[in-house]
């Protein structure tokens, strides 16, 4: 009680020697409402169409910098390799496309939502399918366990994450029969892919127990996938092998060292020796690549 | 006496260079060099942790290396590797990278003068190119036209002889 009149003779002595508009309680009220809706925004889950249409704007923001390879037969391949691994996981669903990037930097990028980019030069340093698997569950686990997605919210503008909740409402009124439409280049969601591309958080390293959760799940889907398990090792292999570009982005840049990589994959490897038979498919790899 | 001073000075450019080559690795324990990717087959020779190695091919499990002057298959897991990103020493914990310091040999010491010296016909990726970018929706759409559906991709599966196999994942967050 004695505290609360002390408080009380506190705020009518602040209230006395600070102009009216400093102590705009109504204001106040209103900013920390806001600030909290913004905050509920920020700690919500995205649905799948949102994730997809997010996933979607960074790719076309990502498009509008990297050309595309003109390879149809290449893109169809890749896809073909990408869709049947992405079915072995818990998001078989999503719809996954694959894009292989007219370029010699080595790298693969997932997108929320289920695109993932992956360059000419890295498959060019491949050998044969089982190592394209592996390098792209790799990033379709991370799709799955939604680390991209994490990055971007945590690095993500407040203002410009909290109006994408505040326009999806909007926006689901608006959708018809259930049907997916994609809002490329406006809105929200395609501010926020925007953002994340230019404060460079999809080009940033994610977290090392990340890399090493995707290497773990990678492996266990090309398995599933009927691939030899060591398929991405093989990919390690090769980046263990290689120098990077020094041009910032390049997996060397955006991963940990292989080295690393590979002595955590292998405690997982014991689980899937048992397969380490199955097809690598160097000659349908070879093929398709232009190699043989 | 001049030839060998010449030859010597000749050791002295080169030996970095081989020392740089791509296809180096080393032992990162004590193995054993076989005559297949076979642990059953025959040995060929015992190599001690940090014997350097050179990469001939990979082989799943197994990587076919020469060392010491002999050729085998060594488990892929049993060699560690030196890749570096150029004039950086590597971020790898699982060793020290003796050339980590020479990275700045091959190119300039410029990132942007490295990418551009690394990058054979094709160029490589840069984060401005779309830091500035405009959306391309028809890039997207072109894109998305080369995805493969369940069917497709099941057909194209069977082809290739690869078949499902049920394998728990243990973390169990790959789980059907």
């Amino acid at each position: 009680m004695k505290r609360t009149l002390a408080a009380a003779t506190a705020a009518a002595l602040l209230a006395a020697s600070f102009p009216a508009p400093a102590l705009d309680i109504g204001g106040l009220i209103n900013k920390a409402i806001d600030t909290g809706s913004k905050l509920k925004e920020a700690n919500r889950d995205f649905s799948q169409d949102e994730e997809v249409q997010l996933g979607d704007n960074i790719a076309a923001t990502l498009l509008g910098g990297w050309p595309l390879s003109k390879d149809a037969n290449l893109q169809r391949y890749v896809n073909r390799v990408g869709r049947w691994v992405a079915l072995q996981s818990e998001r078989p669903d999503l719809p996954w496309t694959f894009g292989v990037i007219d370029a010699q930097t080595v790298n693969a990028f997932a997108m929320p939502g289920g695109t993932v980019l992956v360059s000419r030069g890295l498959i060019d340093k491949l050998g044969n399918e089982s190592e394209l698997a592996g390098a792209l569950a790799h990033e379709i686990a991370h799709v799955v366990l939604k680390h991209q997605l994490s990055a971007i919210r945590s690095s993500a503008n407040a203002d410009v994450w909290a109006s994408v909740g505040q326009q999806a409402a909007g926006e689901r009124i608006a959708r018809t029969g259930g049907g997916y439409i994609a809002h490329v280049g406006e809105g929200a969601l395609a501010n926020l892919a925007i953002d994340s591309v230019k404060n460079g958080v999809f080009l940033r390293p994610l977290d090392r127990s990340m890399e090493y959760q995707a290497d773990r799940m990678g492996v266990i889907l090309a398995t599933r996938a009927g691939y030899d398990p060591y398929g991405l090792a093989g990919v390690l292999e090769v980046l263990g092998t290689m120098q990077g570009d020094g041009s910032g982005i390049d997996i060397m840049e955006t991963h940990p060292a292989p080295s690393d990589r590979l002595a955590e994959l292998e405690k997982l490897m014991p689980a899937v020796e048992g397969y380490a038979n199955q097809p690598r498919l160097e000659g349908r790899f070879l093929q398709v690549v232009g190699r043989k | 006496m001049r030839m060998l001073r010449f030859l010597l000075a000749l050791l002295v450019l080169v030996l970095p260079v081989a020392a740089l080559a791509q296809d180096q690795a080393f032992t990162n324990r004590d193995t054993e060099l076989k005559q297949r990717a076979d642990a059953g087959s025959g040995t060929v020779a015992s190599l001690r942790a940090d014997t350097a190695v050179k990469v001939l091919a990979r082989a799943g499990a197994w990587t076919q290396v020469q060392a010491e002057g002999k050729t085998g298959f060594v488990r892929v897991f049993h060699l560690r590797f030196p890749a570096t990103v150029e004039g950086s020493s590597s971020s790898s914990s699982s060793g020290s990278n003796p050339f980590a310091a020479l990275g700045g040999l091959i190119g300039g010491n410029k990132p942007d003068e490295r990418a551009k010296l690394a990058s054979t016909g094709v160029r490589g990726l840069s984060k401005e190119d779309v830091k500035n970018a405009n959306p391309d929706a028809q890039a997207l759409a072109k894109m998305q036209s080369y995805r493969a559906g369940k069917p497709e991709a099941q057909r194209f599966a069977r082809e290739g002889k690869l078949a499902e196999k049920r394998v728990d994942d243990p973390e169990a967050k790959a789980g059907r």
